[in-house]
């Protein structure tokens, strides 16, 4: 039951420290280290979740997730944001299907890890998972 | 406010002038026969008027503000130059004309008109998206009568101040509030996001609680750099830093940096090579604070360049211009022509830079300001991406303080 996510920060601190409490928790963690990064990541590994910061070279995190919804592959995979421009953005203000909540920094480990549990909680492994786990 | 007080004060004092003037000729015209001693005080009184007249006239066009004052009959009784932008005339092709012929933008003439019809005591005070040329413009509309709106010498005074600098001024404080705040938070999401994991037993041995502290304590101290730059800026920039003049060895100063940063230049297997003149380079400043931007200068040098690449400091005196010139040059990333120019400016940092090292986005700011604030000189860059960054600063040798000590 190993759901496989994707994190992407262009700071190495966040992401070590939010793969690291998503392999506590039992998650499998890839990493990208921008958009553009992600979005070959997101196509070839198939994630069943992506957390991405926003502002990132070459490819912002907003754009990653209109990448993302705009490919049949990957459209269905849901996306957390995590932002350090304060309270002047969430998921609705976003407009963008699959972003489903929108963090502010700084953010609590813990916290992302209960989200990620409730967001994939009714969420089926991808079938690239399963596949991979019935070998 | 002080505008319209001015502009009321003078319409007031026109509106008298203009019935002493009224009243001469209507004397004039009453008089049958005017001895000469009468034609010469009519004349007197006409030079009088005409000196009343441009001082009123100077005082409207050393106004900032457009200033527009019109009749009981709903005509220009004078206008200033600043008014040109809202006018579809030359203020004195205005003179003299209805309201109507001469504003064109609809919303700025119902606003005049229907104060013509009358205004309360205190005035009224608008903002207003007033038509200048192609664009729009903010302007701040205040409206004072001058007499009652019976009386034939009524008039109502029109002030337009221009919002666009005070709106820009806004723009750019909430701009920086907004880059300063997102540049804080970065550190302090790790070192809250480190502790949390700490407190829940994250680090699983004692090798992973010695990183994690060593990553709080890292960027605890990104956190006291950023916010000691921020300070030194605003200090600078409101003209309160407190610098200690002093001849200065600039060749002592460019060896103690090297000294210092050898142990990171080594670390990348960097080669830094020191190309000073032999002529005296004493220069009369603040030495801690040129350390500081040799140091800066040289540091972002270290953490661009690539293993195994090299920099050069450079430092030579030029005795016509009197001045001092230093350079650091590398053999790094270097930076794309359009991202040269913004290199100085506060939380700017070149995006294909972020991931290979940490920084404030305020050094080279802090720079700028204490070589060509606090020390008159000129500070620069010269880039080539792929190849390398030659950053230099000139100062006077001898420069007086640009800035007395608060």
């Amino acid at each position: 039951m190993t759901h496989r996510i994707l994190v992407v920060d262009d700071e190495a601190h966040i992401l070590k420290v939010l793969s690291l409490k998503l392999r506590h928790c039992g998650y499998e963690v890839i990493t990208a280290v921008d958009g553009e990064d992600a979005l070959h990541t997101a196509l070839n590994q198939a994630p069943d979740l992506v957390i991405t910061d926003i502002q990132m070279p070459y490819m912002n995190g907003l754009e990653l997730a209109v990448s993302l919804l705009g490919n049949k592959k990957t459209s269905h995979i849901p996306v957390v944001v995590l932002t350090a421009r304060g309270h002047t953005l969430s998921a609705c203000d976003t407009k963008i299907e699959n972003v489903k909540k929108v963090l502010s920094k700084p953010f609590s480990p813990r916290g992302i890890a209960e989200l990620v549990g409730s967001l994939l909680q009714d969420t089926p492994q991808s079938e690239r998972t399963a596949s991979r786990e019935a070998a | 406010m002080a505008s319209i007080v001015v502009a009321v004060v003078f319409a007031l004092k026109w509106k008298k002038y203009k019935l002493e003037a009224e009243h001469a000729l209507a004397q004039h015209h009453a008089s049958t026969e005017l001895t000469i001693n009468e034609l010469e005080s009519a004349k007197i009184h006409g030079c009088i008027d005409r000196t009343r007249r441009r001082q009123v006239e100077a005082v409207f066009e050393v106004l900032k503000d457009a200033v527009i004052v019109i009749d009981a009959h709903g005509e220009v009784l004078h206008t200033n130059e600043v008014a040109s932008s809202v006018l579809s005339c030359t203020p004195k092709q205005a003179a003299g004309k209805p309201i109507d012929e001469v504003i064109s933008d609809h919303q700025l003439l119902a606003t005049i008109k229907d104060a013509h019809t009358g205004l309360p005591r205190e005035g009224r005070m608008y903002e207003q998206e007033i038509s200048v040329g192609d664009s729009k413009v903010a302007y701040e509309v205040q409206l004072q009568s001058v007499g009652s709106i019976d009386d034939a010498h009524h008039a109502v005074v029109t002030v337009l101040r221009d919002l666009s600098q005070e709106r820009e001024i806004a723009r750019l404080k909430s701009d920086f509030v907004s880059k300063a705040s997102h540049e804080l938070r970065t550190p302090l999401s790790s070192i809250a996001a480190y502790v949390e994991m700490l407190i829940d037993g994250d680090a699983t041995n004692e090798e992973e609680q010695k990183e994690f502290y060593e990553v709080i304590s890292t960027e605890t101290e990104r956190l006291r750099r950023m916010i000691d730059n921020l300070l030194n800026i605003s200090r600078i920039e409101a003209g309160l830093m407190h610098i200690d003049r002093e001849t200065c060895d600039f060749k002592m100063l460019v060896d103690r940096a090297v000294t210092n940063m050898s142990p990171q230049a080594s670390e990348k297997s960097l080669e830094i090579h020191t190309q000073l003149s032999a002529v005296d380079l004493s220069v009369n400043g603040d030495s801690d604070m040129l350390y500081q931007v040799i140091v800066n200068l040289l540091s972002n040098a270290i953490k661009y360049t690539p293993e195994g690449g090299r920099i050069t400091l450079s430092a030579d005196s030029d005795n016509l211009t009197r001045s001092l010139h230093f350079s650091v040059t590398d053999t790094g990333l270097g930076i794309a022509p359009d991202q040269v120019e913004k290199v100085f400016d506060k939380f700017y940092r070149v995006e294909n830079y972020k991931r290979v090292a940490k920084g404030t986005g305020l050094g080279l700011n802090l720079c700028q300001h204490i070589i060509e604030t606090l020390h008159s000189g000129q500070i620069g860059l010269e880039s080539d991406l792929g190849m390398g960054s030659k950053f230099w600063f000139s100062i006077p040798i001898g420069g007086r303080a640009a800035q007395k000590a608060a």
